[in-house]
C-alpha cells in the first residue's frame, strides 16, 4: 500500500495542465484519485508525474448554456452532482445516479472526467453519456476540440485521448419534451460492484418516437440498433419493450470472470435493457 | 513484474501546510505519500487505520474541509492548504466521549475497535451534513466503512441515536426480547 | 437488544457504570475497552515502533507449484538502506521444520518459515528483505530474482485427492494428509431398514475468510544482550505459536517474550502467523535491529490463511415414514491448501458436533484432509464445527424438501429433547444444556413465521418469491486437546486450561493479568464484572491489564482467545484467582478485626464486620500489612497469605479414547436458532433478507451486550458468506478474489438488522453457567441455504454454500447450479 514515485504538479491552468500533460510522455491526470492511487498502490501503474487538475476552477464549474445544454466540468465530484439543482432540474436520472456511487467518502473526491475517462467495464457515466448523445470537451496543446461520448471507449481502460490531451468538460444535451432517460443496474449489493447496466433515452409520444439504448459492464459501452429499431412506432408498453429486448446484446464483448459468467452477464444485460427503457419510457 | 528500485534516487519532497484538529502544521512530504501516513507516520495521530490496500474498508476515513474522505485515497499534498479532522479531535486525551463516542458505548457499538475511528469520523459528517436521516440513510451513508465484528447493528443504532432519529422498534426498547 | 440504556442523559461519562448495590454479572456494563478504542489511543501492531528497526517485506511465489532453482538477492542487497536478506536455504540450514499434528504420512511435510526448494502456493513467501523504510523494502523486494521450474498445480479437491495428482509433499506420497473414519450406531442396518432413503451425491462447504480488519504484523527484536526475542505481534495463540517458533529456532520457550494490546479481530486467522514471525526473528538476528512487518491487505488475502473448503460425496440419510431421520453417512474431503499447520485437527474436530443438534444415532463419516495448490487454511470462525452443521442441516432441509415435509416438523421431531440434557452423543460427547425446541419456536415468533407464510403464498406468481428457512447450529467451547490423540495417537495432549493471576497492589488496588488475548471480546470488562462481584467492589474498580504479555506470566500452553471458550476458561480461571485473593482479605480481616470468617463482607474496597461497620480494614490496609509491614502480622498469617494469586482453570476432561474415536470433546454447547426471510428476484437471482432472527443459548451471560454483539458479528459474517464472499481459483492456482474489490466483503446497508433473543440455560459443567460463544456456528449459512431450497421446491436442491446472484438465478431459471437428490422408499418397493 505504498506508491512507487513520480513527481507531481499542481498546475494553476488548464493550459499550464495540458503543457504538463504534453511534456511527459507518461504522465497522468490527477483528479479525484479514488482509482489511479489505488492502481499506484497496487502497482497496475507507474506515471512519472501527476498532473493535479483537482482544483482548476475552470473545471468544476456546471453551467447552462443558452440551447439547454449543461456543461459539467470535468474535475466536478459526484456529490455536487447528486446535489446539483441543475442537474436536478436538467438531468434528474443522472443526478439520482451520482447519489448512489459506491459510498459518501468516494462521492466527495471522485469526479465525473475521472469516471469518462478511466473506462472500466463499470463506470457509471459512459454507458449513460453514450445514450444521452452527450459530448466530451476535450483541451489540446493546440486547441480544443469536442468528441461524441459515444465511441469514445475503445477497449477497457483505453480511450480516444491523446497524449497531451484534457478532457475539460461534458456536455448534456437539453432533454426535448417527451425524452426520459433510464438508467438500471444489476449489483452484488446496495450502491456496490455492477455486473450488468443499461442506459436509455427514449422520445415517446404516444407510441415511442426513438430510442437509444446502451449496454454497459462490457469492454466497451455499445449501442443496440436492432433494439432501438423495434421499439420505434411501437406502443411503450411491457410487452414490446421485452420482445425488443430479445435482440438486445449486438456487439456485447463480455468476460467472465469469478463474479459471473458471460452468459449471465449478457442475459442480465438484456434484461436491464429492457428496464432501462420502460423507466425512460414512464412504463411501470 | 518487478520494480525498478527507487532506493538510490532521492525523494521528492513538497511543501506542504495542512490544518489537522485545528493546528497548523507545515511539513515537508514526499509527494508519494498517501495522507494516511502523513497523518499516522508523520503525525503521529494513530488513531486513523489503514485496514485494506484498495480503498474499500474506510478504516482510513477523516473529514477534510467538511466531507469524509478516506485519506489512503489522497496524497498528502492533495491535502494541502485544507482541514482535516481525525478521530482525535473528538474529545482529547482523558476529556469525557463526546455524544456521538458515548452513544458508540451505550450502544455496544465497536468490539476490537480497529474500524472505529473510521465509522466516527463517517458518522460525525453525516451527521453535520444536516441532511434529513432516518434508518435507511444511515446505513446507506455508512456503506463506505466496512465491520468485521459488529455486523453494523448496533453501529446503526448508536449512529440513530446521535442523529436523534427515533429507532423504528420504538423509544421503550430496541428490538424484541432484550 | 440493548438493555435500557436510554434513561441516562447524555453528557455522563459513559464507561463508568453508575454506581449501585446490584452484581455485575448478568449487567451489561459499559466496555472499559471503549475508553481508549474511542479515542483511536488503542495500540495496535503497526502503531509501535522501536529504535532502529527495520522494515520488513516478504517475496512472494506468483506459481502455484513449481520447484526453486535459484534465489538471487544480491541486487536487492545492494541497495543502501538494506539491511539484511533471507532465503529458503538460509532457512534450511538455521531452522528445523516445524513440528507437524499429523502421523505419518502426512507428519512428514516439511513445512518451514519460507519456501524451501519448492512452492506449493501461488503467494507463498519465498524470500525476505529487511530495509530502513517501509518503501525501500519493497521495492527491494521487486529485485529479488527468483528461478523457478513450474510444475502442474492441482486446485480441484477431488482431484487432489486421486493417486495420480500432482503430489505437493513427495515425502507423503499423496496429498492426503490425513485419513481416519468415524462410525458409530448402525448405518447400514439403517439404510437397509429405513422406509425412505435420500441420497445427495454432492454438496460443497466453500472456501472464504473472516478478513479481520487489521491484517498481521509483528515487530520482532531478537535482542542480542538478553537472548531474547521480544515479539510484539497480534498472533491470537501466542503459546501455541510457541510450540512451534522455539523448535524451529533451537531456542527455549521462555526466550520467546509474546506482547500485544489492542487487536483489530482475529477470527482464527491470526493463529498460524508463526510462520511470518519465524521469518521476522531471523531478519532481526541477523541484521541486529528489530524487524517490523505489516501485512498489506491482498497480501493477507493470498499469504495468510482462509477458512476450510469441504466437499461431501455420496451422502446417505436414512428416513423413517414419520419424519424420523435415523443418522447419515457420508464422505468428507476437507481441502486445506498446501501446508497442514493447525490441521489435521479439523479432523476431529467437527465430531464434536457430529449429530448436530439431533438424537440420530448411525452415524458414519469418512474424512480426508486433502492438500492442494492453494494458500492454507487456519481455523477460520466456527472452524470445522461450521462445515459439519451446515452438512447436517442440509441433510435435514434436503429431506424435509424430498419427502414434502414440514421443515419445522422435521426438525422438532429429530431434535434433542429438553429433558434429555446432558445428552451423550454417540462417540460420547456431552451436550451440556439446551432447548432448542423452544427456542426454535422463539425465532419463529420474533420473525412471525406465520406471517411470512401467508404472504409467501400471496407472492407467488408476482415474479419475487418468498424463501423461509431455518438454519439450527451448535457453537461447541472449551475443547478437550486430548481430541487431538484421535488424529495421532503420539500426541501429547489433553485437556485444556486457562491461567489468570489477580492480586492487590501496593495501594490496595486490584489488578488482574489474564492469559487469554482478546481481540475484541470485551475481556477486560467481563473479567471485572466477574472479579468485582468476588470481591466486593464495582467493575470500575477492578483494573484487568490491557491485552496479553507473557511477562505476566498468567499463561498455560492453550493460553489465546480462539474456539468460544473464554467465557468458561478465562473467566474459570479470574474467577479462581478472585477467590483465594478473597480468602486472603479474609484471614488478615479475621485476625486483625478479630471476627469469625462468616461475619465478614466485602464491599467498596473493604472487609468489615457485619452489622459493624466501624471494625473494617480497607484493601489498602490490607496490602500495607502484607506488603510493607508485615512483622506486625502473627508469623503463621505471614506466611499464608500473599495477596497475590495464579490460578489455572482446569476443565473436568479426561482423554478421550483414540481406537473408538469417542470422549468428552467439549464442554460447553452454546446454540443458535436462526429463521431467515428471503427475497427472490426470479429474474436476476437476485437475494435480499426481508427479515431474520436470532435466538442464541449460552448459559449464564456475563455481560448480555457483549452476548448479543458476538450473536450479530458471527450473523453478519454468515449472511456474507452465504451471499457474496468467496475465495475461488482459476486453474492454475491463481487466487481471484485477491483484494477487497473482488472479496466482496458485506457492507452496512446489506446486513440485516437482526432481531434476537437469549435463552439463558446454565450450563452444569461451568464455574459461572457461561458457555463460550463466539464463533456463532454458521447460522446464516444454514438458514439462507433452507430459504433458498424452500423458494425453489424439491426439483434442485441446494448444494453450495455460496449462493451469489448467478447461481440462485440458475438455479431458479434454469434448475442448473445446483445440486440433486435420489429418493429410495421402501413402499415403492424399489429397494
Amino acid at each position: 500500500m505504498l506508491l512507487p514515485s513520480f513527481e507531481y504538479a499542481r498546475p494553476e491552468s488548464v493550459e499550464e495542465a495540458v503543457a504538463l500533460l504534453a511534456s511527459e510522455r507518461n504522465a497522468r491526470v490527477l483528479a479525484g484519485g479514488q482509482t489511479l492511487l489505488n492502481a499506484l498502490k497496487l502497482r497496475l501503474a507507474k506515471p512519472d508525474l501527476l498532473v493535479d487538475v483537482s482544483r482548476l476552477e475552470e473545471l468544476r464549474r456546471i453551467e447552462v448554456g443558452a440551447d439547454g445544454a449543461l456543461e459539467i466540468g470535468a474535475a466536478v465530484v459526484y456529490d455536487e452532482l447528486a446535489t446539483s439543482p441543475l442537474l436536478h432540474e436538467h438531468h434528474p436520472v443522472t443526478a439520482r445516479m451520482c447519489a448512489g456511487l459506491v459510498d459518501r467518502q468516494v462521492r466527495a473526491r471522485g469526479t465525473i472526467g475521472g469516471n469518462v475517462c478511466l473506462g472500466d467495464p463499470t463506470s457509471n457515466f459512459p454507458p449513460l453519456l453514450a445514450a444521452l448523445g452527450a459530448e466530451l470537451l476535450v483541451r489540446a496543446p493546440d486547441g480544443e476540440r469536442r468528441l461524441p461520448a459515444e465511441g469514445f471507449h475503445l477497449a477497457p481502460y483505453m480511450n480516444r485521448l491523446e497524449p497531451g490531451e484534457l478532457l475539460t468538460a461534458v456536455r448534456l444535451p437539453a432533454l426535448a419534451a417527451g425524452e426520459g432517460v433510464g438508467y438500471e443496474t444489476l449489483q452484488v449489493g446496495t450502491d456496490s460492484w455492477a455486473l450488468a447496466r443499461a442506459c436509455a433515452l427514449v422520445e415517446r409520444n404516444g407510441t415511442i418516437r426513438s430510442a437509444r439504448v446502451v449496454l454497459g459492464c462490457g469492454a466497451v459501452p455499445v449501442r443496440q440498433p436492432a433494439m432501438e429499431a423495434a421499439l420505434v412506432g411501437a406502443e411503450p408498453s411491457e410487452d414490446a419493450i421485452a420482445a425488443a429486448a430479445e435482440l438486445a446484446g449486438e456487439d456485447f464483448e463480455v468476460a467472465g470472470d469469478v463474479h459471473a459468467s458471460a452468459e449471465y452477464r449478457t442475459e442480465m444485460a438484456k434484461l436491464m435493457a429492457a428496464r432501462a427503457v420502460a423507466a425512460a419510457a414512464g412504463v411501470s | 513484474m518487478a520494480a525498478e528500485p527507487q532506493g538510490t534516487e532521492p525523494e521528492t519532497l513538497r511543501q506542504i501546510e495542512v490544518t489537522v484538529n485545528g493546528q497548523r502544521e507545515r511539513a515537508l512530504v514526499p509527494v508519494r505519500q498517501l495522507l494516511v501516513h502523513f497523518l499516522r507516520d508523520t503525525l503521529g495521530l494513530r488513531g486513523t487505520h489503514i485496514g485494506c490496500d484498495s480503498g474499500n474498508c474506510g478504516a482510513c476515513t477523516v473529514i477534510c474541509d467538511g466531507k469524509a474522505i478516506k485519506s489512503c485515497m489522497q496524497l498528502a499534498v492533495q491535502a494541502d492548504g485544507r482541514e482535516v479532522r481525525t478521530v482525535e479531535s473528538l474529545s482529547g486525551p482523558g476529556e469525557p466521549p463526546n455524544e456521538l463516542q458515548a452513544t458508540f458505548t451505550r450502544h455496544h457499538a465497536l468490539q476490537c475497535g480497529y474500524c472505529t475511528p473510521g465509522f466516527l469520523m463517517s458518522a460525525t459528517a453525516l451527521i453535520e451534513s444536516g441532511a434529513e436521516l432516518d434508518r435507511e440513510s444511515i446505513r446507506r451513508g455508512l456503506k463506505g466503512n466496512i465491520c468485521r465484528c459488529t455486523g453494523y447493528v448496533n453501529i446503526v443504532h448508536a449512529v440513530e441515536e446521535a442523529a436523534g432519529v427515533e429507532s423504528p422498534e420504538g423509544a421503550a426498547g430496541e428490538g424484541e426480547g432484550r | 437488544m440493548s438493555t435500557p440504556t436510554k434513561t441516562e442523559p447524555a453528557h455522563i461519562t459513559t464507561w463508568e457504570r453508575p454506581e449501585t448495590n446490584r452484581p455485575a454479572v448478568g449487567e451489561s456494563v459499559p466496555r472499559k475497552e471503549d475508553r481508549r478504542l474511542l479515542k483511536g489511543e488503542g495500540m495496535f501492531t503497526d502503531d509501535l515502533w522501536m529504535n532502529r528497526m527495520g522494515h520488513v517485506h516478504f517475496v512472494r511465489s506468483p506459481h502455484a507449484h513449481a520447484l526453486i532453482r535459484d534465489v538471487d538477492v544480491s541486487r536487492a542487497a545492494a541497495l543502501e538502506g538494506v539491511y539484511a536478506t533471507l532465503t529458503g536455504e538460509e532457512v534450511k540450514q538455521l531452522t528445523d521444520r516445524y513440528p507437524q499434528i499429523a502421523p505419518e504420512p502426512g507428519g512428514r511435510i516439511k513445512d518451514y518459515c519460507l519456501a524451501v526448494d519448492k512452492v506449493r502456493y501461488a503467494g507463498e513467501p519465498v524470500a525476505a528483505v529487511l530495509a530502513e523504510t517501509r518503501e525501500l523494502a519493497r521495492d527491494a523486494a521487486g529485485l529479488v530474482e527468483v528461478d523457478y521450474e513450474p510444475l502442474t498445480p492441482v486446485v480441484d479437491t477431488l482431484a487432489a485427492a486421486r493417486d495420480d495428482a500432482p503430489v505437493l509433499h513427495t515425502e507423503v506420497g499423496s496429498n492426503v494428509g490425513w485419513h481416519g473414519s468415524y462410525d458409530f450406531g448402525d448405518i447400514e442396518w439403517a439404510l437397509e431398514n429405513a422406509d425412505h432413503v435420500v441420497r445427495i451425491p454432492h454438496l460443497h462447504f466453500h472456501r472464504f475468510s473472516s478478513t479481520p480488519l487489521e491484517c498481521n504484523a509483528a515487530l520482532v527484536n531478537w535482542e542480542s544482550g538478553t537472548e531474547t526475542i521480544q515479539i510484539l505481534s497480534n498472533n491470537q495463540m501466542p503459546q501455541f505459536a510457541a510450540l512451534f517458533i522455539a523448535p524451529a529456532l533451537g531456542v527455549r520457550s521462555d526466550q520467546l517474550i509474546f506482547k500485544s494490546q489492542d487487536i483489530g479481530g482475529a477470527f482464527g486467522l491470526k493463529l498460524t502467523s508463526y510462520t511470518n514471525i519465524t521469518a521476522i526473528a531471523l531478519l532481526s538476528r541477523k541484521a541486529n535491529r528489530p524487524a517490523k512487518w505489516t501485512e498489506y491487505r491482498s497480501e493477507h488475502l493470498v499469504g495468510s490463511c482462509h477458512g476450510n473448503e469441504r466437499t461431501f460425496v455420496d451422502t446417505e440419510v436414512p428416513v423413517m415414514a414419520d419424519g424420523t431421520i435415523l443418522g447419515f453417512k457420508t464422505s468428507a474431503y476437507d481441502d486445506v491448501g498446501a501446508f497442514m499447520r493447525y490441521e489435521p485437527l479439523g479432523g476431529v474436530i467437527f465430531s464434536q458436533v457430529l449429530p448436530g443438534c439431533y438424537r440420530f444415532q448411525h452415524l458414519q463419516v469418512d474424512y480426508r484432509t486433502v492438500l492442494s495448490n492453494k494458500t492454507p487454511v487456519g481455523p477460520n470462525r466456527g472452524y470445522s464445527r461450521l462445515q459439519h452443521l451446515w452438512l447436517v442441516e442440509r441433510i435435514v432441509d434436503v429431506v424435509a424438501s424430498q419427502l414434502g415435509l414440514d421443515p419445522v416438523e422435521v426438525r422438532k421431531r429429530n431434535y434433542i429433547r429438553a429433558d434429555q440434557f446432558p445428552y451423550e452423543t454417540p462417540n460420547g460427547c456431552l451436550y451440556d444444556s439446551g432447548d432448542y425446541h423452544g427456542a426454535l419456536d422463539r425465532a419463529l415468533e420474533l420473525v412471525d413465521y406465520e406471517g411470512w407464510r401467508r404472504r409467501q403464498r400471496e407472492a407467488e406468481g408476482s415474479g419475487v418469491r418468498i424463501g423461509i428457512g431455518i438454519g439450527s447450529t451448535l457453537d461447541s467451547g472449551t475443547s478437550n486437546f486430548g481430541q487431538a490423540r484421535i488424529i495421532n495417537k503420539d500426541l501429547p495432549y489433553s485437556g485444556n486450561g486457562e491461567a489468570a493471576i489477580c492480586k492487590l497492589d501496593l495501594g490496595g488496588e486490584v489488578s488482574v493479568a489474564l492469559g487469554t488475548v482478546p481481540q475484541g471480546q470485551g475481556h477486560e470488562t467481563t473479567t471485572a464484572q466477574v472479579v468485582g462481584d468476588v470481591l466486593g467492589l464495582p467493575p470500575d474498580d477492578v483494573w484487568v491489564q490491557p491485552g496479553a504479555d507473557s511477562a505476566r506470566n498468567a499463561y498455560v500452553a492453550f493460553s489465546g482467545t480462539y474456539a468460544s471458550q473464554f467465557a468458561v476458561t478465562g473467566i474459570g480461571a479470574a474467577l479462581g484467582a478472585a477467590r483465594l485473593l478473597r480468602d486472603d482479605l479474609l484471614a488478615v480481616a479475621a485476625v486483625v478485626l478479630e471476627a469469625h470468617g462468616e461475619e465478614l463482607l466485602l464491599h467498596g474496597g473493604t472487609v468489615s464486620v457485619e452489622g459493624d461497620e466501624d471494625r473494617a480494614l480497607t484493601f489498602a490496609e490490607i496490602a500495607n500489612l502484607v506488603y510493607a509491614n508485615n512483622a506486625a502480622l502473627p508469623p503463621e498469617l505471614a506466611d499464608q497469605v500473599t495477596l497475590n494469586h495464579r490460578y489455572v482453570y482446569r476443565p473436568p476432561f479426561g482423554v478421550p479414547d483414540w481406537r473408538t474415536k469417542t470422549g468428552h470433546l467439549t464442554l460447553t454447547y452454546a446454540s443458535q436458532f436462526h429463521v431467515c426471510v428471503l427475497a427472490i428476484e426470479e429474474a436476476t437471482g437476485k437475494t435480499e433478507v426481508l427479515d431474520y432472527a436470532i435466538v442464541d443459548e449460552c448459559g449464564t451471560p456475563i455481560n448480555p451486550q457483549i452476548v448479543e454483539g458476538q450473536v450479530h458479528g458471527a450473523a453478519a459474517h454468515g449472511i456474507a458468506a452465504v451471499l457474496q464472499e468467496t475465495l475461488e481459483y482459476d486453474e492454475r492456482g491463481q487466487l481471484l478474489n485477491g483484494t477487497f474489490w473482488d472479496y466482496h466483503v458485506i457492507s452496512c446497508p446489506d446486513t440485516p438488522m437482526f432481531k434476537t433473543d437469549n435463552l439463558p440455560m446454565p450450563s452444569p459443567f461451568t464455574p459461572t453457567g457461561s458457555k463460550g460463544m463466539g464463533e456463532g456456528g454458521g447460522g446464516p449459512l444454514h438458514a439462507v441455504c433452507s430459504a433458498l431450497q424452500d423458494a425453489l421446491g424439491p426439483d434442485v436442491v441446494v448444494a453450495d454454500s455460496h449462493n451469489p446472484t448467478e447461481r440462485v438465478w440458475r438455479m431458479l431459471a434454469r434448475g442448473e447450479g445446483g445440486g440433486r437428490a435420489e429418493v429410495t422408499s421402501r413402499e415403492a418397493g424399489e429397494r
